[in-house]
C-alpha cells in the first residue's frame, strides 16, 4: 500500500535525535548509576558500566561528546536560517520560535480536551514540540557548563568563586532529573503511548509522515503547503521494510531501557538528594 | 544536496579555524592555580601565604558564602552579664572541644550527625580526622587553625586536590540541607537555587503530565466528537 507520504525531517534532524537518543540514555544510566549508588540497584547499574569509577569516566567523556553535539547543532541551526529574510525566517509558520499563536492554540486545546470548542489546527511545528525542544535546548547548557565546572573543579575555582560548586552540583542534579523524568514521561508518551502514536511515531525515524496524519494532525501545514505549491516538492518515498524493522527494534529498545531507568528511579528516589 | 554541501563546508571551516586557533595562538592558562583577580588581591594573598605581615593586613577576607554575621539574635538570651553573653561564640577557641563533657570517649558521629551526609564524607570515603587533623581541634576562625580560611585550601584541601587556591577553599564541604530554614539564612544561594529547581521541576510536571493525560484520553474518547 503506497501512501503518499511528506518529508518532515532531514537525514542531519534525523542525525542529531539519534546522537540525542544514544547519549542521553548514556548519560542518564552512568548519571544514575552514580546517584544510586548507595542503594542495590544503582550498585548493579554501576557493574555493567565497569565500576563507579568508570561510570564517571564514561559520564564525563560523552558529556563533551554532546557538548560537541550541540555546538554542531547550533551552528547547523545557523545555516538553517533564512539571513536574508531574517523577520520571516525567525517567526514566520515554519520557526521554531514560540509566538502568540501557540499561546492561542495552547488555550484552544485544552478547552478542546473538555469538550468545549473545536481542535485548533496546528502548523508545521504544534506547541509541545516546540516546548520540548526548547526544554532539551536550554537544560544541555545548564548541563554542560555545571559538568565542566565540576569536571575540573580546581580551575572552576579560579574563575568563580569555590562555593559555586556547591550550586552546581545541586543544578547538574536537579536539571538532570527534570530532563529525565519529562522526556521519559511526557516525551515518550506523546511519541508511543498516545492513541495517534501508537504503537510508535515514525516520524523521527522514517523522516516521513502520511498524508493522512499530515492532514489529521497539522491541517495548517497542510493548508501552508497547498497554498505555497511545495506539496509535490516535498512528497518522499515510504521506508524500507527492512529500515522499518530496525527502527522499530532500535526505538522500542530506547523506550524500554528509558522506562527501566525511570521506574527504577522513583522506586529508589528515597535513598537519594539533590546536594 | 547543494545545502548539505554548503553545510558540510562551513562546519569544516569552522573547525579548521578553531584548530588552527588553538594551535597558533598563545597557550591559554587555566590561572596555572593563582586565581584570575586583581593585582592586589594576589599580592594579599602572597603575604598571607608567606606569613610576614601585619596583623591588620591579613584579617580574613570575606569569601565565605556562609553568612556568619554575630547578630544580637544569636546572643545568649539569658547571660550573666552584658560581656558575657558574646562568650558562646565558640568559633576562636584553640581547642573547640574545650568544655565538652565525657570527650575523650565519643565518636564525632554522635554530636556531628549533620557533617556525616555529603559528598566527601560518603562518596570519598574520607574520615572526619583526616581534614580535621588530631586534637586539640581548634576553632575554624581561630588564627592558627589548618581549617582557617585563610590558609585551608593549603593545608587541607590540597592534600586531594592538587593546585587548590582560597576560592576552591571556599566551596562548603558540611553544606546545610539546601531546601531548610538553615539554608535560608546560612547559605542563600544554595536555598534559592535549590527551591527554584524544585518549583521548576514541579511546575513542568504538574503542567506537563495533565497536558497529556487529557491529550490521550481526547484521542480515544473523543474520536466520534472530533470534525
Amino acid at each position: 500500500m503506497q501512501t503518499t507520504r511528506i518529508k518532515r525531517f532531514s537525514i542531519l534532524d534525523r542525525g542529531f535525535h539519534l546522537f540525542l537518543i544514544l547519549t542521553f540514555l548514556i548519560q542518564t544510566a552512568t548519571g544514575f548509576s552514580r546517584l544510586f549508588f548507595p542503594t542495590v540497584w544503582g550498585k548493579n547499574l554501576n557493574a555493567v558500566f565497569g565500576g563507579y569509577e568508570t561510570s564517571i569516566f564514561i559520564h564525563k567523556w560523552v558529556g563533551v561528546l554532546m557538548i560537541w553535539g550541540f555546538i554542531f547543532h547550533t551552528l547547523y541551526l545557523l545555516t538553517r536560517i533564512d539571513w536574508k529574510n531574517l523577520r520571516s525566517s525567525l517567526f514566520g509558520p515554519d520557526s521554531l520560535i514560540p509566538n502568540f499563536q501557540d499561546v492561542k492554540h495552547l488555550w484552544q486545546r485544552i478547552l478542546w480536551f473538555f469538550g468545549i470548542g473545536s481542535r485548533p489546527r496546528m502548523g508545521r511545528w504544534a506547541y509541545w514540540e516546540k516546548f520540548d525542544y526548547w526544554a532539551v535546548y536550554w537544560g544541555m547548557p545548564l548541563l554542560a557548563i555545571t559538568g565542566i565546572m565540576l569536571m575540573y573543579p580546581v580551575a572552576a575555582s579560579n574563575y568563580v568563586p569555590g562555593w559555586t560548586l556547591n550550586i552546581a552540583v545541586l543544578l547538574h542534579r536537579a536539571e538532570a532529573i527534570l530532563a529525565v523524568s519529562y522526556i521519559f514521561i511526557v516525551h515518550f508518551y506523546v511519541g508511543h503511548l498516545r492513541p495517534s502514536s501508537f504503537p510508535m511515531n515514525e516520524a523521527m525515524f522514517a523522516g516521513s509522515i502520511p498524508m493522512e496524519e499530515l492532514e489529521e494532525e497539522k491541517p495548517a501545514w497542510f493548508d501552508q503547503l497547498k497554498n505555497e505549491g511545495k506539496l509535490e516538492t516535498i512528497k518522499v518515498k515510504p521506508p524500507t521494510l527492512v529500515y522499518k524493522i530496525v527502527y522499530f527494534i532500535f526505538g522500542y529498545a530506547a523506550l524500554g531501557f528509558g522506562v527501566y531507568l525511570l521506574v527504577n528511579g522513583i522506586i529508589y528516589s528515597r535513598y537519594i538528594t539533590l546536594h | 544536496m547543494r545545502n548539505m554541501i554548503y553545510i558540510s563546508r562551513t562546519i569544516v571551516c569552522i573547525i579548521s579555524f578553531a584548530l588552527l586557533a588553538i594551535l597558533l595562538l598563545p597557550a591559554l592558562s587555566l590561572g596555572q592555580g593563582e586565581e584570575v583577580t586583581s593585582y592586589i588581591n594576589r599580592y594579599k594573598q602572597y603575604e598571607v601565604s608567606t606569613n610576614y605581615s601585619e596583623r591588620y593586613e591579613v584579617r580574613p577576607s570575606q569569601r565565605s558564602p556562609l553568612v556568619r554575621k554575630f547578630r544580637s539574635i544569636d546572643r545568649e538570651p539569658f547571660a550573666y552579664s552584658s560581656t558575657a553573653s558574646s562568650v558562646r561564640n565558640r568559633n576562636l577557641l584553640a581547642d573547640s572541644h574545650r568544655g565538652v563533657k565525657f570527650y575523650d570517649n565519643r565518636r564525632c558521629e554522635e554530636c556531628h550527625v549533620n557533617e556525616t551526609h555529603d559528598i566527601h564524607t560518603v562518596r570519598a570515603n574520607i574520615t572526619c580526622r583526616q581534614c580535621h587533623g588530631l586534637e586539640p581541634i581548634a576553632s575554624i576562625n581561630h588564627y592558627y587553625s589548618p581549617m582557617n580560611p585563610i590558609r585551608r585550601h593549603a593545608y587541607v584541601c590540597a592534600k586531594c586536590h592538587e593546585g587548590s587556591s582560597a576560592s576552591f577553599a571556599s566551596y562548603v564541604i558540611h553544606e546545610p540541607a539546601a531546601g531548610s530554614s538553615s539554608a535560608r539564612t546560612g547559605f542563600p544561594a544554595l536555598y534559592y537555587s535549590y527551591w527554584f529547581m524544585l518549583v521548576l521541576l514541579a511546575g513542568t510536571l504538574t503542567f506537563f503530565i495533565p497536558h497529556t493525560i487529557l491529550m490521550g484520553l481526547r484521542e480515544m474518547f473523543g474520536r466520534k466528537k472530533d470534525k
